[in-house]
């Protein structure tokens, strides 16, 4: 067994799992946050996709033990009591998200994105989502969404719209 | 009778007939308006953003699937998969498995009360039981306090198997003297025959014959969120199965029948979906789970594996289609003859509906007077192949355009003309008699063509059939749906 200390969505968060547990079955089960998804534990699908000290990473790809000491952000870190994030306003608006299981490793791709280039083009886009499967709802509604949220995050409109 | 009532001669009529409507009544029709669109009339709705009401919840990763719920004292259960096609399973021997500290139950197909299920055919079973007919089968469950002890029994299960060669060609399954799959019963397990007109006249009085086979593969439907179960059988004999089943009555029906208990008695809890696509139409180990949640005392949760969900999980029908059109040298069908073999993998599952559609569809959106289309679907030692997003639609639409395409090049016309030549109009039959309506083929190719600049960037045909579509359908509206031009 080992102990881990992360610091999770800006909290120092400790558990006590066995060596081979990954960062993802980490998060589900000793920590409370399913929000992350498991969907095909091999680093494919991207529904797991969490920020690790401002990377996005497959958190199935990645032991717990890995990130000790390091910054997790996971889907559960995004909305804060001011409200939600931009990126999920707009994913919401624009009906990104259908079945929604691949919603927050998308999510999360796109805030690394954002973060570390504030105004994407459509091909900057499309290379960060290259990681993430969608089976249902299609590329076309995150990329629109995604556009949208960077153009609020820069400040220059208030509102979601269209 | 203009003489109005005086208050007492109100009082007297009116009491009666309150009283009478109070016992008869309401007599009011239900529904009240009933709105119906009429044909080709465009809803409000067309063109709107449709936000969804669950979107929020998606977006901030608060929406629960089956694998985001627990339950106290909950156990992991994993499957064993046979590995082999085709095989004789001499014996099972799970006492190693059973021994393991953390192993709580451990479940073979013998512990099954009905060991088989089925959409329509009851041909699969719940656990492999003396026999493996795909290499995806069950033969042994394990449930455990931890998924990786489970997975570990899983290793220390022995299994001995007299392997036999497996039937993995359709046509081959087609043949008589192959061994049947499911013997004494015969490989073709469902057929169906669609005939309109006289195939032979077609031909006679066709220019030219056009013929071509058109194979499809077996795809799977690969939803980002694999099949997830929660079984709990509780003191009092009921289960409660929280399930990513998309038709739980149908898997009420199915748990009812492999558990042999009342189908009051069952519960099952359908959360959000992570994608279905018609592979989670039918139950797969929501018995398995009840039975080790009955041996175990405990809730017990599985989940595929992503392997799990290419083998052990429906998939698309690989479809063999040959096709043979008689044409006019202007292009008109006369006839054609289909013949649809589907490879129906080990089960049947929804193999029935699949075929029906594929056949009825097969002829393509033409107006064919002389049609003989056949479909039969066999059984193959392969993953099972079942309900897929339009039922067989896909496939045939791959092979008849394709045949279009080919039509269209030996009679060197425009691939758009020979469509609108021969393509469905308002009230056209369908293969099986349909009247059609809201027929809006030639329009639709046509916009088409014109958004993509069919005709500008050269890929239109070399023969002046530049604007023959347009053309026809001008002539057409002028002569009111007349086919031929």
């Amino acid at each position: 067994m080992v102990t881990v200390t992360i610091n999770i969505n800006g909290e120092n968060r400790t558990a006590t799992v066995p060596p081979e547990t990954t960062l993802l079955r980490a998060l589900r089960d000793n920590f409370n946050l399913p929000g992350s998804k498991l969907g095909c534990d091999v680093g494919d699908c991207g529904a797991c996709t969490v920020i690790v000290d401002g990377k996005p990473i497959n958190s199935c790809l990645m032991l717990a033990a890995q990130a000790d000491g390091r910054k997790v952000l996971t889907i559960e870190g995004l909305a804060s009591m001011n409200g939600v994030h931009p990126l999920q306003r707009a994913f919401e608006d624009c009906a990104s998200l259908q079945c929604g299981f691949c919603g927050p490793g998308v999510i999360m791709s796109a805030k690394a994105l954002i973060d570390e280039n504030p105004d994407p083009t459509i091909p900057q886009i499309r290379d960060a989502l290259g990681g993430n499967l969608c089976r249902c709802t299609g590329y076309v509604k995150m990329i629109e969404a995604i556009q949208i949220a960077a153009r609020v995050m820069r400040g220059e409109t208030a509102e979601v719209n269209r | 009778m203009d003489k109005k009532p005086t208050v007492a001669e109100k009082t007297v009529v009116q009491e009666p007939s309150i009283l009478h409507e109070s016992v008869i009544a309401p007599l009011v029709s239900y529904p009240i308006e009933v709105v119906v669109p009429k044909a080709r009339q465009q809803t409000p709705a067309v063109g709107q953003r449709a936000t969804r009401l669950d979107g929020r919840l998606h977006g901030l990763g608060q929406t629960g699937y089956i694998d985001d719920i627990t339950f106290p004292g909950m156990l992991y259960a994993k499957i064993k998969r046979a590995g082999v096609a085709s095989a004789r399973i001499r014996s099972i021997d799970t006492s190693e498995a059973e021994a393991m500290p953390g192993v709580m139950a451990v479940v073979t197909g013998k512990d099954v009360p009905c060991n088989s299920f089925g959409p329509s055919l009851k041909d699969q079973p719940v656990l492999a039981y003396e026999r493996v007919f795909h290499a995806g089968d069950g033969v042994a469950a394990v449930a455990a306090v931890t998924e990786q002890i489970a997975a570990e029994a899983l290793e220390k299960i022995k299994i001995d198997y007299e392997v036999l060669t497996p039937v993995l060609d359709p046509l081959e399954s087609l043949k008589l003297e192959t061994p049947g799959v499911h013997a004494p019963s015969a490989n073709i397990y469902q057929s169906k025959v669609i005939k309109k007109g006289d195939i032979e006249k077609g031909f006679a009085a066709s220019d030219h014959i056009v013929e071509g086979t058109f194979r499809t593969q077996m795809v799977e439907h690969v939803p980002l969120e694999p099949h997830a179960t929660i079984a709990m059988w509780d003191a009092n004999g009921r289960v409660t199965i929280h399930s990513t089943l998309g038709r739980i009555t149908l898997g009420r029906a199915d748990v009812a029948r492999t558990l042999a208990i009342p189908i009051s008695r069952i519960r099952i809890v359908a959360t959000i979906v992570g994608g279905n696509f018609g592979g989670k139409n039918e139950i797969t180990t929501e018995p398995v789970l009840a039975l080790l949640s009955k041996k175990s005392g405990r809730p017990v949760k599985s989940v595929f594996t992503r392997p799990d969900e290419f083998i052990a999980s429906t998939t698309r029908h690989p479809l063999i289609m040959d096709y043979k059109t008689g044409v006019t040298k202007d292009g008109r069908i006369q006839a054609r003859k289909i013949r649809l073999i589907l490879d129906g993998g080990a089960y049947c599952s929804w193999s029935e509906t699949t075929l029906g559609k594929a056949c009825i569809l097969s002829a393509g959106p033409y107006n064919i007077d002389n049609l003989y289309a056949e479909a039969h679907v066999v059984y193959t030692n392969k993953t099972m192949t079942g309900a897929m997003r339009g039922f067989g639609a896909p496939q045939v639409c791959f092979a008849y355009e394709s045949h279009m395409d080919d039509i269209a090049h030996l009679l060197k016309m425009d691939p758009l003309d020979i469509r609108l030549i021969n393509a469905f109009n308002e009230g056209s039959l369908s293969p099986t008699g349909q009247t059609l309506q809201s027929v809006v083929v030639k329009e639709s190719l046509l916009r088409a063509a014109e958004r993509f600049g069919w005709h500008s960037n050269g890929k239109g045909s070399t023969n002046g059939g530049t604007n023959g579509g347009a053309k026809l359908l001008e002539k057409e509206n002028v002569n009111g749906n007349t086919v031929r031009v």
